[in-house]
């Protein structure tokens, strides 16, 4: 029996959906390489990259040439499958993720008088998705780790494996708060309930709104293993953890999988506390709500950024007494106070 | 601090929940992140004029009329702690020199000077100073050694501009090599 025709579009608009999504994630961690390096040059009061293009904005291709170029090494000793699968495996799930991220509600397109969603899927389990496949990235970190029969590397990977564990309970009873707010466990519903202006915006949920947002934003800083929490490469004490025998088009794997979480993070915050890509006042102008989400989401990018050339590392033991003795002790009593309120 | 570390400090508390310490960080960071660098856009856009004092690129000096001062008495030469200056004097009465002797090969090995400056100090006519020049970098080793008719041209900045100051520059690319190429009109006045 022959699909009708409806159906094979609806499926086909699914796969050029995902196919652009995939694009601007590939795609995407070009620019932010080149802004990472030209922050980091400004807050130290430098120029950063330069001479590549206009104010270096070439760098990043420089930087992707050099890197397809180079000597893909692996370690005699190394085990060679698990090495050459780690990569992957932590790339994999970042890119997963973003099934169930919504960019935008219902966008009509002129021409073909056909709506079409900006969001590969609505889940009616969306939190939950992206809380467990972000979590299995931590498989190519730890794998990687351990194939790499160094113990610099080895280190470097059951330290993250040990941080994420700790962070990830933060990070989901965050998640629990803004899903016992917003009533849904899908993402859409929980921007829609967001919809009516800046204080009807998760943080502003007062009391527990900015708590939860503080419990989110530290726990997923330490999710993606940026500083202040970035044990697991500390360069001081493990050369660069995990990824120390990484070289090559492996180690890019690696960093575009790091900066597709700090994307996916962003995203996330603004999805949960931020109001999506809805505008925070009332504007006459037609402002496209996807440029809400962007600006938004660039918004965080950047501090990101400026938080990582402000704050020093933490030590390893402090990093768990704030994962273990303060987040998830407040996070509990936060839960208790989210749920009185929501009587 | 360490007596009453486990004592409760409620403006400590404030200040942790409300992330102060945290704040100033950033806005301090955020401060630098708004300021203008410092970095110097050299060879692209600027270069450094050095002051008077600076001990660059040798060069020999006319008088007045345009007589060539050195009178190859090989003082520079004898002063000379690596031996790089080799003079070979002649006698000439054609008046190129201020005297009847004039150096044949005046000669300097840039790879063994490291430009103490004595040459200039025993120099009796004042015909040798080390100069301003400071890019003498090349891609062959021939033009590590310096011949006098080269040294004998007036350097790109001549000895009336006191220095100590970055100029607009503009960098090209030759087959000779590259330059930077200092617009002395356009100065900045910038702390060094």
């Amino acid at each position: 029996m022959m699909p009708d025709i409806s159906t094979i579009l609806e499926v086909l608009l699914i796969f050029v959906k995902v196919g652009v999504v995939t694009m601007i994630l590939f795609g995407l961690p070009l620019p932010l390489t080149w802004l990472e390096r030209k922050i980091a040059g400004h807050i130290q009061v430098r120029l950063g990259p330069w001479r590549v293009g206009p104010h270096g904005l070439l760098q990043p291709f420089a930087d992707m040439i050099k890197l397809l170029f180079k000597e893909d090494i692996i370690p005699d000793k190394a085990d060679k499958f698990l090495f050459k699968i780690a990569p992957l495996l932590s790339m994999v799930p970042a890119f997963a993720v973003f099934v169930a991220v919504p960019f935008g509600d219902k966008l009509m397109i002129p021409f073909i008088n056909k709506e079409v969603t900006l969001y590969i899927s609505d889940m009616n389990v969306g939190v939950l998705y992206i809380l467990a496949i972000s979590g299995l990235g931590i498989y190519g970190l730890i794998l990687g780790g351990w194939a790499s029969n160094s113990k610099y590397a080895l280190l470097g990977g059951l330290r993250s494996s040990a941080q994420m564990i700790s962070y990830e309970i933060a990070i989901s009873f965050a998640a629990i708060g803004v899903v016992m707010i917003a009533n849904s466990l899908s993402l859409v519903d929980i921007v829609n309930d967001q919809g009516n202006g800046i204080l009807s915006w998760n943080i502003f949920y007062l009391p527990v709104g900015p708590v939860w947002f503080m419990i989110f934003f530290i726990a997923s800083l330490a999710e993606i293993n940026r500083i202040p929490f970035d044990l697991t490469e500390d360069e001081g004490t493990l050369a660069s953890g995990f990824h120390t025998e990484y070289s090559g088009m492996r180690f890019a794997f690696f960093m575009l999988a790091e900066y597709i979480a700090m994307v996916t993070v962003s995203i996330l915050s603004v999805i949960f506390f931020f109001g999506g890509w809805h505008s925070p006042l009332n504007i006459p102008l037609p402002i496209p709500p996807i440029f809400w989400l962007v600006a938004k989401v660039a918004a965080f990018i950047y501090f990101f950024m400026w938080i990582r050339f402000t704050l020093p590392r933490y030590r390893y033991d402090q990093l768990m007494t704030i994962g273990w003795k303060v987040l998830i002790p407040i996070s509990l009593v936060n839960i208790l106070i989210t749920g009185l309120l929501r009587i | 601090m360490s007596d009453n570390k486990n004592s409760f400090n409620l403006m400590d508390m404030i200040k942790r929940v409300l992330f102060t310490d945290f704040m100033k960080g950033l806005t301090i960071t955020l401060g630098y992140n708004l300021s203008k660098s410092i970095t110097l856009k050299y060879p692209d856009e600027e270069k450094w004029i050095p002051h008077r004092r600076w001990r660059g690129l040798h060069t020999l000096n006319r008088d007045a009329s345009g007589k060539e001062l050195c009178v190859a008495c090989e003082l520079c030469s004898k002063a000379c702690p690596t031996g790089c200056i080799t003079v070979i004097p002649m006698e000439d009465d054609t008046g190129r020199g201020i005297a009847d002797r004039v150096a044949k090969v005046w000669k300097v090995d840039l790879v063994r000077c490291f430009f103490c400056g004595y040459c200039e100090d025993a120099c009796p006519t004042r015909a040798l100073r080390l100069g301003r020049e400071y890019e003498l970098a090349c891609t062959d080793s021939k033009c590590t050694v310096k011949e006098r008719e080269e040294l004998l041209k007036p350097q790109s900045v001549p000895e009336s501009i006191e220095g100590g100051f970055i100029v607009k520059a503009k960098f090209e690319k030759t087959p000779e090599g590259i330059k930077v190429v200092p617009d002395l009109s356009n100065s900045k006045k910038r702390a060094w």
